[in-house]
């Protein structure tokens, strides 16, 4: 046997070699897969912790949660339900039917909403059980403003990625002062909000038209789209006090309507910027042969772009999705009582003359996460890959 | 069977586009016959692509009028114009069946479903594909594809076909079997189909008239035999033919091309400095050394099947020669090369123009 066909041959390998070396392509060695594993195992620890002990606390009491760390339960500690019972059923509206009425009640008050202009139907108040309020508020208000900032974020990129805008920066500057004249005309002489905004629209539109010809300097869709990220950028507690005093000004303080509103504006550059990466890869040849074949622009977003955008649209969703639910910082300024959110409920007992409630707040916790991981297995279906296969080429 | 429908003309009148200061298709009068089967051949950016898409609606002309039949449809939305085309990407939406894409123009139509399934049966028939018409895209070979795009396209029966090198993903076997299957459907329907491709044996066997586009100019609208034999100026002649056409450089003098030590006589007369001679490789015989009217050294021989393709060197150019198939000669060796004399072109080296 040569020198060469020695090295390779396996059985003669020298212990370090056998052990940084990969068996073969496609396979890591035993040290790679030691670091690897260590890692992976470290790292799901790390996440997969935290919600174990919510789980835990939300089956503990006083007495276990400040005796001291318990961290198995029926070994170091007996579990019970003190926390659920409070929660659920301490005050009388807390029955078993509660969540249904409320459910009920929030589709009273829309439908009573809509059709307030036409017909006067008195609206309901919501129930004392402020968990079934807080939960039902959270589903409508964050399946709602999901919807809305996906409906529109999703064409608004489909058109920047298929028309070719090219705003005039004078017809910009134009609106940017008409909007602080707006602001500067209902804040000082009093005139009404919308009065103002439709005498500025009509401004806007009639000086467009006139001087806008003149105006030589154009931007083009990639500035569109950084200036929609760019409201990202900025923090929402910079703009949380104007928010307010805004929606002071119309009513929307306290309603669902209100932070359906702000969810939907705040996460639509995120919606924006992500489908229009997916909406740009989608081959061109099958909107051109679709057009051909007599579509129209609509029918083809519909029947062609959507379906085949679905991974892309499923994943923008769940991530809209979360990022609603979860948000605190609109709901505990922009709320008081009607239009509360479970993180309100949440953060709601931390503070109290009898110090943080953990195990009432790791119940509610419980509460909120259980919708989130249903959505998540729903729309994770929809993620799946090789959508496009078959589409052009072979 | 589909049933043949009366064809229709097109005619493309002073048409021009230009991106900015690009102009890529310049003044494009052209006037396609009632049935006519018209190849739009050249290299890439000739032009060829865009005429085709301006034709389809999908861009529209800087100048110009595009007219169907006898409407003028320069303005006229693609999905209003009566056509329907074939990519080269096939474009066929993945999410939907075999049968729904066939269907697809008809549903966005609103064709009623029963009369849907009728004729997506007929177009499917039509193209061999009746027992897949539930699969998908992705399920289907290169060839199944284009079928489904071709069933696509036929299902309306439109005024005019538009196929954008629908050939050339296929690979080489199976593209000569679907030009010849595209032949005989086009003849059967009678449709007038406009065919753009970058492929010269494409467009010699499927066109009844083919336009040579190079650089956003026409150089040459003529049938098949007459653009090979009669070539309008040199780039003509070069692009056509496989291996392209031999070119000696020189002047022209009396009746007498003039190499470096070469005298050829050719049948147009004049005097022009720089004039190129061109012919074909089956044109050239190769005889002794002191024959000919070239003299060449052997650079290699290639036995490609039913000929010999022998490369010689002279001076500093290549000569390809067509010689028959059981020639052999040792690479080095000397030999001369006599022209047939009516199948000599000369061109202005200038301009390229044939000089009659």
């Amino acid at each position: 046997m040569s020198d060469a066909s020695f090295k390779f041959d396996k059985t003669n390998r020298s212990l370090m070699e056998r052990l940084f070396e990969a068996p073969a392509i496609g396979k890591m060695s035993p040290v790679a897969k030691l670091v690897a594993y260590s890692v992976l195992i470290f790292w799901s620890i790390y996440v997969i912790f935290p919600i174990y002990w919510v789980l835990i606390t939300a089956f503990k009491d006083a007495t276990t949660v400040n005796g001291g760390p318990f961290y198995i339960p029926f070994v170091d500690f007996q579990p019970n339900l003190d926390a659920w019972r409070t929660m659920l059923s301490a005050d009388p509206f807390c029955d078993g039917y509660a969540i249904f009425r409320q459910f009920g009640l929030l589709i009273h008050n829309a439908f009573a909403f809509i059709v307030s202009p036409l017909v006067h139907i008195d609206k309901m108040e919501p129930q004392i059980c402020k968990v079934y309020l807080a939960f039902t508020n959270s589903v409508v208000i964050g399946v709602a403003s999901t919807f809305l900032c996906v409906t529109i974020g999703s064409m608004a990129a489909y058109a920047l990625a298929r028309i070719e805008y090219k705003p005039k920066f004078g017809n910009i500057v134009i609106f940017v002062i008409l909007t602080l004249m707006v602001i500067l005309v209902t804040s000082y002489v009093g005139i009404k909000w919308y009065v103002t905004s439709a005498v500025a629209l009509a401004l806007f539109y009639l000086l467009a038209r006139f001087f806008g010809k003149r105006f030589k300097a154009k931007l083009g869709n990639s500035d569109v789209l950084f200036w929609i990220i760019s409201q990202r950028i900025l923090p929402p507690i910079v703009v949380i006090i104007p928010v307010y005093m805004m929606f002071q000004a119309v009513s929307l303080l306290d309603t669902h309507l209100g932070l359906i509103i702000i969810y939907a504006v705040a996460n639509l550059p995120i919606v924006v910027w992500l489908m229009h990466d997916f909406f740009a890869g989608l081959p061109i040849e099958l909107e051109e042969s679709a057009q051909l074949d007599g579509a129209t622009r609509f029918g083809i977003f519909w029947d062609i772009v959507l379906p085949l955008t679905r991974p892309g649209l499923a994943a923008v969703t769940l991530l809209t999705l979360i990022l609603n639910w979860n948000e605190y910082l609109f709901a505990v300024f922009l709320t008081t009582s009607k239009a509360i959110t479970m993180p309100i409920m949440v953060a709601a007992k931390n503070a109290g003359e009898r110090g943080t409630l953990w195990w009432e707040m790791c119940a509610v916790i419980v509460v909120m996460i259980i919708p989130v991981i249903f959505a998540a297995i729903i729309l994770q279906r929809f993620i799946a890959k090789g959508v496009l296969l078959g589409a052009v080429k072979g | 069977m589909l049933s043949q429908k009366p064809g229709v003309p097109v005619s493309f009148d002073k048409v021009q586009k230009s991106y900015g200061a690009v102009r890529v298709l310049e003044e494009l009068n052209l006037q396609v016959q009632p049935g006519e089967f018209l190849v739009l051949l050249g290299a890439s950016g000739s032009g060829k692509t865009t005429a085709l898409r301006i034709l389809s609606g999908l861009e529209t002309a800087t100048e110009g009028r595009v007219r169907i039949g006898d409407r003028d449809v320069t303005d006229v939305l693609p999905k209003y114009r009566d056509i329907s085309m074939v990519f080269q990407s096939y474009a066929l939406y993945p999410h939907k069946t075999v049968g729904e894409n066939i269907g697809f123009p008809l549903k966005v139509r609103k064709v009623n479903p029963v009369e849907r399934e009728v004729a997506v049966r007929e177009a499917a028939a039509q193209v061999q594909l009746d027992q897949l018409l539930h699969r998908y895209p992705r399920e289907l070979s290169g060839g199944q594809r284009q079928r489904v795009a071709l069933a696509r396209a036929i299902i309306r029966r439109p005024s005019v076909f538009l196929m954008d090198e629908p050939l050339s993903n296929l690979d080489a076997k199976l593209r000569g079997h679907m030009r010849a299957e595209l032949k005989h459907m086009q003849q059967s329907l009678g449709i007038t189909t406009i065919y753009v491709t970058h492929d010269q044996i494409e467009a010699m066997t499927l066109a009844h008239r083919v336009a040579i586009l190079e650089k956003g100019v026409l150089q040459q609208l003529d049938a098949p035999a007459k653009i090979y034999n009669d070539p309008a100026n040199l780039f003509v002649a070069q692009f056509i033919g496989s291996p392209p056409m031999n070119i000696v450089k020189g002047a022209l003098e009396g009746g007498h091309f003039m190499a470096q030590d070469a005298k050829v006589l050719v049948s147009v007369k004049g005097k022009i400095e720089k004039a190129v001679l061109g012919v074909r490789p089956e044109d050239c015989t190769i005889t002794s050394a002191a024959k000919g009217s070239l003299k060449g050294t052997i650079y290699t021989t290639e036995l490609i099947g039913d000929h010999t393709l022998v490369t010689l060197k002279v001076g500093s150019d290549y000569l390809a020669v067509k010689a028959a198939k059981d020639y052999t000669a040792r690479s080095g060796d000397i030999v001369g090369v006599a022209f047939a004399k009516d199948q000599l072109y000369v061109f202005d080296a200038s301009d390229g123009k044939r000089i009659r």
